[in-house]
């Protein structure tokens, strides 16, 4: 479990990023944080791992204070950051040099995600491509067997059918035991992937929500012609006139998109922090 | 567990950190070896053994140690490096003491052994072309002898390697990217401020100056002779104790805070 409370943090004094957050992650969820580029998604998940530290305010993992960087907690916990690191080795070097530091490593999983993923090589790892040495720390990363994994734009270089072989991979190994926290702007990446969204931008966390609860708040309707009646809060070009987003009101679940409800969220964030706040 | 230092962790992130920077450890330290044995058979050959040795001897370690210091910490020129450096399941203590033994054994020991060698083919090498026949042979014999590490030159050299070895590991913690240059260049404005500050007050305290080196030696005209003002004996060493064992332990202890405390 990750808790956060009361978080405050910038790089500069007096220019916080983030003003005094409180969230709580549970385990055996797959969490999508979504921004806009430079809105701090990378800065959180470095704060939550330990990598920065809080202004002020705290939080837990797993029990664990990140910026301690205990051996305890951080064989518990793996990030895959956007820029990936792989020294000259090939991967049965890279295994044998890394995998002891973490004790539920398994290397039969990873052999077996590396299969599914197509990356299969004798070379060096630092001779692969960069989406091939993404595709590899994302195999090794869930090999570890770590209780909580984050991602930060874990499609970024991937191609097209890496992307689907990604989603497909995280969905197979999620358990009750994990908490999967995967940052991105790519909202597409994440469809059908995420049970929460997490929606962060300007330094307040703007949504965080089921996937499932989403339809229950916020409806789409197709209107022909201009209603100032209703309260948009969203709309785009339709085939047929406009789709417009509005509360939903009337009780029926509506279905719309992580990008529908992100662009949403980035021209109203009062009105949607108010409405997903309820 | 213990969250401070386990053996079989330790040896895990030891053997990590030298096969996965076999280039850039062992590299360096080749080349520090190879540049040393360059000055001193160049130097002895235009200026003889004594001048060869104590050139060498200094070139290998207040050059190479530092070069080595900054290299063991390097981690920081990429995000990705730097992240995956600080979330390996090592503790900062761990961390820092490899990078310790590294620099301050390792290297340390490798190059004293390495010179020790160098010195006695150079020296043997000398006397085997030796011409008794010419004057004050017992002196000029005598005069050549492999360096004393514990002579004047080899303490002062040591003083110098572990006070900038401590500088540029804390260096290479502080600064992410072109942590060497950047560190190279605090110390020598440092050493080149000290001068400037100490000669200007020792000027205004004391007339006719002619050079004053920091916490040292102070030379001063009286007439046409030059005359040294030294420190009286007991601050003299208290100050030489400063900059042997205080400023380094200083140094590379804050380089474990540093590490602790390292957010990137």
């Amino acid at each position: 479990m990750i808790r956060v409370e009361k978080f405050t943090f910038g790089y500069k004094k007096g220019k916080p990023l983030y003003r005094e957050l409180d969230f709580t992650l549970g385990s055996g969820k797959i969490y999508g944080l979504l921004g806009k580029n430079g809105a701090g998604k990378s800065t959180l998940l470095k704060n939550l791992i330990g990598l920065l530290y809080p202004t002020s305010g705290s939080i837990t993992v797993n029990g664990f204070r990140p910026r301690d960087r205990k051996p305890s907690f951080l064989r518990t916990v793996y990030f895959i950051p956007e820029e990936v690191y792989v020294p000259s080795l090939t991967i049965e070097g890279y295994v044998r040099l890394f995998a002891p530091f973490y004790p539920s490593f398994n290397r039969e999983m990873l052999n077996s995600y590396l299969h599914k993923l197509d990356v299969q090589t004798e070379e060096k790892l630092t001779k692969l491509s960069f989406g091939q040495q993404k595709k590899f720390i994302i195999a090794f990363a869930l090999a570890c067997n770590t209780g909580v994994l984050i991602m930060d734009e874990p499609t970024n270089g991937l191609d097209i059918p890496s992307k689907k072989k990604f989603r497909k991979l995280i969905a197979s190994i999620m358990n009750d035991s994990r908490t999967i926290l995967i940052s991105t702007h790519q909202t597409r990446d994440l469809e059908n992937l995420i049970d929460q969204v997490i929606i962060v931008d300007d330094g307040e966390l703007l949504v965080n929500t089921p996937v499932g609860a989403i339809g229950e708040k916020l409806s789409l309707q197709l209107v022909e012609t201009d209603e100032p009646e209703l309260a948009v809060l969203y709309e785009e070009e339709a085939v047929r006139g406009r789709l417009v987003m509005v509360k939903n009101e009337n009780g029926k679940e509506g279905k719309i998109s992580l990008e529908q409800l992100f662009n949403a969220t980035v021209e109203n964030p009062s009105a949607l922090k108010s409405i997903f706040a309820n | 567990m213990n969250d401070i230092f386990s053996a079989q962790r330790f040896w895990w992130l030891m053997r990590k950190v030298m096969v996965e920077r076999t280039s850039q450890i062992l590299g360096s330290m080749v080349l520090c070896l190879v540049v040393t044995f360059i000055v001193y058979a160049l130097t002895q050959l235009l200026q003889g053994v004594e001048v060869g040795q104590n050139a060498g001897f200094e070139v290998g370690l207040v050059l190479g140690g530092p070069l080595v210091a900054s290299i063991v910490f390097g981690y920081f020129n990429t995000s990705a490096s730097g992240a995956s450096f600080l979330m390996l399941p090592a503790s900062a203590f761990e961390k820092w003491l490899s990078g310790i033994l590294i620099v301050g054994v390792l290297y340390f020991g490798i190059f004293l052994a390495f010179f020790r060698l160098i010195d006695m083919a150079f020296v043997a090498n000398y006397y085997r072309g030796f011409d008794k026949a010419l004057p004050h042979v017992k002196e000029r014999m005598e005069a050549v002898r492999e360096l004393a590490y514990n002579g004047v030159v080899g303490r002062g050299t040591f003083l110098m390697y572990f006070n900038f070895t401590g500088m540029l590991m804390l260096g290479a913690l502080y600064f992410n990217k072109a942590a060497f240059v950047k560190t190279a260049l605090i110390i020598c404005s440092l050493i080149v401020c000290s001068f400037v500050l100490n000669y200007v007050v020792v000027s205004a305290l004391i007339k006719d100056t002619q050079v004053a080196f920091p916490f040292n030696i102070v030379w001063v005209w009286v007439g046409n002779q030059r005359a040294p003002v030294v420190l009286p004996e007991n601050i003299s060493e208290k100050i030489t104790f400063i900059f042997r064992y205080v400023l380094p332990v200083m140094l590379w202890s804050l380089t474990l805070l540093r590490l602790k405390e390292k957010e990137f």
